[in-house]
C-alpha cells in the first residue's frame, strides 16, 4: 500500500481556484502553445523543469522509498532491474526491463528468477555498475536504520524474514546470488509469478558499498540515472538534479530525460501549488507537480477556462476507498446487517464529499476499475446510485433491529477525504434514512492506524483504503483477504479477518502464473467472489486531476501510477 | 548595580528551572500519546519483526526514565550515533537525533530558526509601524475617518484567521494582480533582496494578526499620558498639539509597546506555524507541528526548549527594557 | 509572563475604589456611551441567535446537517448551483459546497459552538487566574514563588503542540466542545490573567483598607473575598472582555489543524477552514462565516471598551466621556489622590496583551 506520498494531504481541499479573467489575459499569447502541449508539438532538450510539491523527499535513499514501479523524482536517479512502461494509458501499466535485458527469466514454478544487466550501464562517477551493486542495494534496504521499504522482499526472499542487513550481518543474503558482474539470481519462498513488478521498486537500485554511508546516503545517493543530486537542502525540501553525464540514453529506452536541470521545491501548501501553476507565472511556467492533484473548488473554476482546462493532466491510479467491517464485533457478525449498509449508502454523495464526479468515480468492486487489475464489474448489493433504504430496512427486519439500529463508525481526523469526517458525514446522512443512527467516532491520526490494524482493537465498521503497490490484483487482494496473512502482533491489514481455504488456495494458484494476462482474469473473479462476501463495502476509485505549467509538454500519463511522468517531460 | 546582578541571575535560575520541567511534561505527554513510533518509523507494512528491530535501534524499549536519562546525558556530554556505517559524534549540547530522518536535533533547528527570525523580524517591523500608528492616530484624531479604517483593519486582523488573510492576499495579489511572483522562500545569504521579496506577503499576514494589539496599548498608554497633570499644563502654555502627542504622549507609551513587542517576537519565533505552513517557510513552527504528528519525540522536545527558551528570554528580555524606559517600576 | 508586561496589563483601572458601589452607577456609565450600547445589543443579538438556533432554523425549515445533493453540481467539485451560493427562499444564505447543506444554519449552530467555546474558555480562564493570581499575590514568598513558577512554564508552552498531543490522548467520548475550551483556556489566557491579578493583588493588599482588614485580624480568605475581589472585579472584567475574541480564534486556528470541534458540528472555526480554498469558486462560503467572525470579535471588542471605561472613571474622564455628575468624579478624584501613588509602582496604561501565538 502507497502512504499519503502519491496524494497530496490536502487533495481535495487542496486548493484554490483558478485564475480566471487576469490571468487568462495576462497570459494570452502563449496559451496557443499550451493547447499543444499534448504531446503533438516536439519536445526540445534543454531548460529548467520546476517541481512544485507539498511533501519533502525527506527519504531520498533508495533503501527508505516506498514507491509503486519506482516513483516519479526518485526514478530521475535511481534505475532498477525493471521498471513500468512509460506510454499513455494501459500500456503505461506493463513492466518493462530497466537495468536488465529483460523482465526477468523465471524457472518452471517461479521461484527463482534470473536477470542479467545491460552493457555498458555506469554510476554517475564512471564506475560500471554490477550485480553485486543491486545485491548490496537490496540487502542494505534490510537495515533497521534504513527501513520504510515495501514487505515483499522479506517475505518472498529465502531467509530473509530476520535478516538486519549488511551493517550488522556482512555474510549477506545467500538467497540473491550473482554468478559473474552481469547476473543476479533471486531464490524465493514460493512461487511468484509478479516478481517483475516487484524489480520495478527503489530497493532494485544499484549501490556501490563503497559509497555507501548508511544513514548519510540520502543526502547524495550514487546516480545510476539519468540525473544526479547537486544540491539537497533541508533534508529534502530543495533538490537540485542536473544531468549525470555517465548515464547513457542508449541503455535506457524508458526515460527521456529532456530538461537540463530538475528543480525540486517541497513544503508547500497544496492550495499554493496549484494557484503558482495555475498562474503559471515566469519559472512556473515550466512548473508541474509530482504529489498534488486539484481540488473541488479550483475544478468549479477549471470548467470555465478552456486555457486553464488544457493544462490539466487526468489519470486512474489503483486504489479503492471502502468501508471495512470487523465481522467479530456486534452487530456486524450478521452478514444481513452488513449487507444492510451495503445496501443504505449513498454514493454519489460520499462522491460529492470525496470532490465531486471529475475527482471520484463511485465504486462496487473492490479492484480498481481496470484492465491490468483483472477489473471485472459486479455489484452484489445493488443500491443505485443513492442507495436502497427500503431493501436495507427489510434486510435490517431479518437481522432482528427493525426498530432501527445504532452503530459506530470510526474515521481518521486526517484531512485527506478518504478517511475523513466529511466522508463519514455522508455516510452518516445516507444511513439515517434506513433507520441507522450512526455515532462517530474520530480518531487523531496515529491512533486511527494503531487502532484500525490491530486485531485486537479493530473497530466493527470504519473507513480503509488501500492502494496499489503495483497495477495487478495481487498485491491488491492477498494483504486484505488472504488469511495466512493476518498479523496477530502487528500491523494487520485483513481487516475482515478472512482466513477462507477456498480463497487461500486461489491466491496460491494465480501467484504461480507467469503470463501476467491470465492472472489479471483470475484476481478478477476472484474479487467478485469474496465481494459477496460484505466484509468490505467499495465506495469510490479517486480519480487524479493535475495542473501542469503552460511551457510543459510531452504529458505522458499511465495507468500505473495516474499521473504524469516526469522522466518524459520537456520543457523547451 | 547589585540589584540588577541579582535581577538576572534569579530570571536565569527561573528560566533553566522552567524549561527542565518543560522538558519533563513533554517526554510525559508523549509518552502517553498514541503512535507506535517504531511502526511509524518502519512503514505502516512493517512486520513486527521488523518493528522490533527498529525500536531496539532506536531504544524506544527503554523505560521513560532511561530515555530521559540519555537526553540529558546528550544534552551535557553529547552522544554517539550509529549512521550504519560509521559512528558520527554529536556534541554538547546534544538533542538527540530524530527518529524519523535520523537528522540531528540541534542541525534541524539550526537550519530552521534562520526562516522563522526572517519571519518574525519583518514581521515585527510592519506590526510596529501599523499598530503603533494606528493607535498615535485614534489618541490623537479620535473619531476622524482614517482613525476608523485603520481601526477596522487591525481589528479585522484579529477577527481572521492568518490561513484566510494569507491565501486571499495570495490570490490577489500575485494571482489576479500579479504584482508580485508567489512567495518562495529563499535565504538571506543566497540572495537578500529576493529574500525580501518572497517575505514581504508572510510579513504583512502576520503583522496584520499583531498589529491590533500595539494599537490598543499605544492608544490607552498615550491617553493615560495626555490625562495626567503635567500635559495639561502644557497645554495650557500653549504647547501644540502635535509636539504634546510626539514628544510626550508617545515617549509614555514606549515602555509598554517594547515590553509587549519583546513577549510578540518570543512567541512568534515557534508560534507562527498557520503563517509557515500556509506561505511554505521551512521554519520552526511547521517542522514541530511535522514532528508531534509523527511522534517524533527529540525532535518535538528540542523544539519546544527552543520556543520556551525564547519566550522566557523575550519576557525577562521585556522586563529590563521595560525598567530602562520607565523608572518608575522597580524590578521584583 | 514578564513582569512587565503584567504591568501593562493591569488595566489603568481604579483599583483605590471598590467597585462594590454599584451596578447601578456602572449601568449608568455605560448607558452613556453609544458605541458601546450598540455592541452590546450585537452581542445579545448573536448570544440570543445562538442560543435560538433551532427555533430560527425551524423558522426557516432547514437543519445543519442534511445533505441536499440536488443543490450542487457534482461534475464542477460540487459547486452550489445558482447565484449567492444557492441562496433561495428555502435556503436563505445558500447551501456549502460539497454537501448543501444549509449555510444558515450551519452558521446560527456554528455560533453556538464558537461564543460557547470561547465563553467557556475565558470563563476558566478568569477563575483559574484569579485563584492563582490572589493566591500568589497573598501567599508567602515560597507560595508566590512556585505559582509564578508554574504560571512560566504554562506560559512558555506551545499551544498547538500542547493541542495536537493532548486531543491525541484524551478518549474520544470526552465531550469534544468541552475539551477544546479546556484546551485553549489551560495553554492560553489564564496565565496571564494570573499574573496581571497577582500584580494587582499585590499594588491592592497595601492599600489601606485592605490592611485595615488583614490587621484586623480576619483570615487570608476572607480578606481575599470581602475585600480583593471587588477590587479586581474591574481590571478582571475588562480582560475577559479581551479574551473573548482570542479565544474565538483560537478555536478557528484549533479546527484549521485538524482539532477543533467534531463534525458534523459546525463551528466557524471549522467552516473557515474547509472554505479558503472556495475563496474563487464560491465566496459566500468563506464571507459569510469570516463576516460573523469579525462582527462578534469587533461588538466584543468595543463592548469591552465600553466596560472598562465604565468601570472606570479616571478612564471615563480621560477618554472625555460623559460620566454623569461632575460632583460625583470630583469626589472620586479626591478620594484616589492620597493612594493613587501606591498603585502607581505595579501599574501603567491599561491595554489588551494576551499571549495569543496560537493564531498565528
Amino acid at each position: 500500500m502507497r502512504q499519503p506520498s502519491v496524494i497530496a494531504r490536502r487533495v481535495a481541499a487542496a486548493s484554490v481556484s483558478l485564475v480566471m479573467a487576469a490571468g487568462a489575459a495576462a497570459c494570452g499569447p502563449k496559451d496557443n502553445d499550451a493547447k499543444g502541449s499534448g504531446g503533438d508539438s516536439t519536445p526540445r532538450k534543454g531548460g529548467t523543469l520546476t517541481v512544485l510539491n507539498s511533501e519533502p523527499q525527506a527519504d531520498f535513499d533508495p533503501a527508505r522509498l516506498y514507491t509503486s514501479g519506482g516513483g516519479n523524482v526518485p526514478s530521475l536517479v535511481f534505475r532498477t532491474l525493471t521498471t513500468r512502461n512509460r506510454e499513455n494509458g494501459a500500456a503505461g501499466s506493463e513492466v518493462v526491463p530497466d537495468l536488465a535485458t529483460d523482465t526477468g527469466r523465471p524457472n518452471k514454478d517461479a521461484t527463482v528468477w534470473t536477470y542479467t544487466l545491460k552493457k555498458g550501464l555506469e554510476f554517475e562517477d564512471g564506475t560500471p555498475i554490477t550485480s553485486a551493486d543491486v545485491k548490496y542495494g537490496i540487502e542494505r534496504s534490510f537495515a533497521p536504520e534504513l527501513s520504510g521499504g515495501a514487505p515483499y522482499l522479506r517475505d518472498w526472499l529465502v531467509g530473509a524474514a530476520g535478516y538486519q542487513g549488511p551493517y550488522k550481518d556482512e555474510k549477506g543474503l545467500s538467497s540473491i546470488e550473482t554468478p559473474d558482474a552481469r547476473t543476479i539470481v533471486f531464490h524465493l519462498n514460493k512461487p511468484e509469478g509478479e516478481f517483475p513488478y516487484l524489480a520495478t521498486q527503489t530497493q532494485f537500485t544499484p549501490v556501490p558499498k563503497s559509497k555507501d554511508t548508511g544513514t548519510k546516503y540520502e543526502s547524495h545517493p550514487v546516480s545510476s540515472g539519468p540525473y544526479k543530486v547537486v544540491r539537497n537542502e533541508n533534508d529534502g525540501e530543495h533538490l537540485v538534479l542536473e544531468r549525470n553525464p555517465n548515464w547513457s540514453a542508449a541503455t535506457d529506452t524508458e526515460r527521456k530525460a529532456y530538461p537540463e536541470t530538475i528543480d525540486v521545491r517541497s513544503g508547500l501548501d497544496s492550495s499554493v501549488i496549484n494557484q503558482r501553476l495555475s498562474a503559471s507565472q515566469g519559472a512556473d511556467a515550466a512548473a508541474v507537480t509530482t504529489d498534488t492533484n486539484l481540488g473541488p473548488a479550483e475544478l468549479a473554476r477549471v470548467g470555465g477556462d478552456k486555457a486553464l482546462a488544457a493544462r490539466v493532466g487526468t489519470g486512474h491510479f489503483g486504489y479503492t476507498n471502502y468501508i471495512a467491517f470487523n465481522p467479530t464485533v456486534k452487530p456486524f457478525d450478521d452478514p444481513r446487517v452488513r449487507q444492510a449498509i451495503a445496501y443504505a449508502i449513498d454514493r454519489s454523495s460520499v462522491v460529492n464529499a470525496a470532490g465531486g464526479s471529475a475527482l471520484a468515480e463511485p465504486a462496487t468492486t473492490f479492484l480498481p476499475n481496470q484492465k491490468s487489475f483483472g477489473y471485472t464489474p459486479y455489484d452484489p448489493f445493488p443500491a443505485g446510485k443513492a442507495g436502497d433504504p427500503a431493501k436495507a430496512r427489510e434486510l435490517l427486519k431479518q437481522a432482528g433491529h427493525g426498530n432501527g439500529l445504532t452503530i459506530t463508525l470510526t474515521h481518521s481526523n486526517d484531512k485527506n477525504f478518504e478517511t475523513s469526517p466529511e466522508i463519514a458525514t455522508a455516510l452518516q446522512d445516507a444511513l439515517k434514512k434506513a433507520g441507522i443512527t450512526v455515532r462517530l467516532q474520530g480518531l487523531e491520526d496515529n491512533d486511527y492506524r494503531d487502532k484500525t490494524h490491530s486485531v485486537k482493537t479493530e473497530p466493527g465498521f470504519f473507513l480503509a483504503h488501500w492502494g496499489a503497490d503495483w497495477p495487478s490484483g495481487g498485491p491488491f487482494l492477498a494483504p486484505i483477504f488472504d488469511g495466512r496473512q493476518i498479523v496477530k502482533d502487528g500491523a494487520n491489514f485483513n481487516t475482515g479477518l478472512l482466513n477462507d481455504k477456498s480463497v487461500n488456495d486461489e491466491i496460491d494458484a494465480i501467484n504461480k502464473l507467469t503470463d501476467l494476462d491470465a492472472a489479471a482474469k483470475r484476481w478478477g473473479a476472484l474479487d467478485k467472489k469474496i465481494g459477496d462476501k460484505a466484509l468490505v463495502v467499495p465506495l469510490f476509485h479517486p480519480v487524479y486531476k493535475r495542473l501542469y505549467g503552460k511551457d510543459v509538454k510531452n504529458i505522458v500519463i499511465s495507468d500505473w501510477t495516474g499521473v504524469l511522468d516526469i522522466s518524459q517531460v520537456a520543457v523547451k | 548595580m547589585n540589584g540588577f546582578a541579582g535581577f538576572v541571575l534569579r530570571r536565569i535560575a527561573g528560566a533553566v528551572i522552567t524549561l527542565f520541567v518543560l522538558s519533563v511534561i513533554i517526554y510525559v505527554v508523549f509518552y502517553v500519546t498514541p503512535g507506535n513510533v517504531a511502526q511509524i518509523t518502519c512503514g505502516p507494512r512493517c512486520s513486527p519483526v521488523q518493528v522490533h528491530q527498529v525500536a531496539q535501534q532506536l531504544q524506544l524499549d527503554d523505560p521513560l526514565y532511561v530515555r530521559y536519562w540519555h537526553f540529558l546525558q546528550g544534552l551535557f556530554a553529547g552522544q554517539d550515533f550509529s549512521t550504519g556505517t560509521s559512528v558520527e559524534h554529536c556534541p554538547a549540547p546534544c538533542l538527540g537525533q530524530s527518529y524519523q530522518t535520523g537528522r540531528q536535533v540541534t542541525d534541524i533547528i539550526l537550519t530552521k530558526l534562520p526562516v522563522s527570525f526572517s519571519l518574525v523580524l519583518g514581521a515585527m517591523v510592519i506590526w510596529l509601524v501599523l499598530g503603533v500608528g494606528t493607535g498615535v492616530l485614534s489618541a490623537w484624531r479620535r473619531g476622524r475617518l482614517s482613525e476608523r479604517v485603520l481601526t477596522a483593519i487591525t481589528l479585522a486582523g484579529v477577527a481572521t484567521p492568518v490561513f484566510v488573510i494569507g491565501l486571499v492576499l495570495m490570490i490577489v495579489v500575485c494571482g489576479e494582480l500579479q504584482l508580485l511572483p508567489f512567495p518562495q522562500y529563499v535565504n538571506f545569504t543566497d540572495d537578500p533582496e529576493q529574500w525580501a521579496w518572497s517575505l514581504l506577503l508572510p510579513w504583512l499576514s502576520l503583522a496584520l494578526i499583531e498589529a491590533a494589539n500595539f494599537a490598543r496599548l499605544t492608544r490607552a498608554s498615550m491617553l493615560e499620558t495626555l490625562a495626567e497633570d503635567h500635559i495639561r499644563t502644557f497645554r495650557a502654555y500653549g504647547v501644540g498639539e502635535r509636539a504634546v502627542i510626539a514628544r510626550h504622549a508617545l515617549r509614555g507609551a514606549t515602555a509598554s509597546v517594547i515590553a509587549l513587542n519583546a513577549v510578540t517576537f518570543g512567541s512568534a519565533v515557534g508560534g507562527a506555524v498557520l503563517t509557515e505552513t500556509l506561505f511554505g517557510l521551512p521554519g520552526i513552527g511547521q517542522e514541530l507541528v511535522h514532528a508531534v504528528k509523527v511522534v517524533d519525540l527529540p525532535v518535538v522536545v528540542g523544539m519546544v526548549l527552543v520556543i520556551g527558551f525564547f519566550v522566557v528570554l523575550a519576557n525577562a528580555v521585556a522586563d529590563v527594557l521595560y525598567a530602562v524606559a520607565d523608572r518608575r517600576v522597580v524590578l521584583a | 509572563m514578564s513582569e512587565a508586561l503584567a504591568a501593562v496589563e493591569t488595566a489603568g483601572t481604579d483599583i483605590s475604589v471598590p467597585a462594590a458601589s454599584g451596578a447601578h452607577r456602572f449601568w449608568r456609565r455605560l448607558r452613556t456611551q453609544r458605541a458601546a450600547l450598540v455592541a452590546a445589543a450585537v452581542v445579545a443579538l448573536l448570544v440570543l441567535a445562538a442560543l435560538a438556533a433551532p427555533l430560527l432554523t425551524a423558522l426557516e425549515g432547514q437543519d445543519p446537517t442534511t445533505y441536499h445533493p440536488t443543490l450542487i453540481d457534482s461534475a464542477r467539485g460540487g459547486v452550489p448551483i445558482g447565484s449567492f451560493g444557492g441562496a433561495s427562499a428555502d435556503h436563505w444564505l445558500g447551501v456549502e459546497p460539497q454537501t448543501g447543506r444549509d449555510m444558515f444554519a450551519r452558521l446560527v449552530y456554528g455560533a453556538r459552538v464558537s461564543l460557547g467555546v470561547s465563553l467557556g474558555a475565558t470563563l476558566v480562564q478568569v477563575v483559574l487566574g484569579v485563584a492563582m493570581g490572589v493566591a500568589a499575590g497573598l501567599g508567602n514568598r515560597w507560595i508566590d514563588l512556585i505559582l509564578s513558577r508554574i504560571t512560566d512554564i504554562f506560559i512558555s508552552m506551545p499551544l498547538m503542540i500542547m493541542a495536537l498531543a493532548l486531543l491525541a490522548i484524551v478518549p474520544d467520548s470526552f465531550p469534544r466542545p468541552v475539551l477544546v475550551a479546556l484546551i485553549i483556556s489551560l495553554v492560553s489566557g489564564w496565565s496571564t490573567t494570573a499574573k496581571m491579578v497577582r500584580a494587582q493583588t499585590l499594588a491592592l493588599r497595601n492599600l489601606d483598607y485592605v490592611s485595615a482588614s488583614r490587621l484586623s485580624g480576619w483570615s487570608t480568605s476572607r480578606t481575599a473575598v470581602r475585600e480583593l475581589l471587588p477590587g479586581l472585579a474591574a481590571p478582571v472584567i475588562t480582560y475577559a472582555a479581551l479574551l473573548i475574541p482570542q479565544n474565538i480564534s483560537a478555536e478557528a486556528a484549533l479546527s484549521f489543524l485538524g482539532v477543533g470541534v467534531k463534525p458534523p458540528t459546525p463551528s466557524w472555526g471549522q467552516m473557515l477552514t474547509s472554505a479558503d480554498v472556495w475563496y474563487q469558486a464560491a465566496p459566500q462560503y468563506l464571507l459569510l462565516p469570516a463576516l460573523a467572525l469579525f462582527v462578534t470579535v469587533f461588538a466584543m471588542t468595543v463592548l469591552g471598551d465600553g466596560v472598562r471605561v465604565a468601570l472606570d472613571p479616571r478612564a471615563a474622564s480621560r477618554l472625555r466621556i460623559g460620566t454623569g455628575r461632575k460632583r460625583e468624579s470630583r469626589a472620586e478624584k479626591a478620594a484616589q489622590a492620597p493612594n493613587a501613588a501606591a498603585a502607581k509602582a505595579a501599574q501603567v496604561p491599561d491595554a489588551a496583551v494576551v499571549k495569543k501565538e496560537g493564531r498565528a
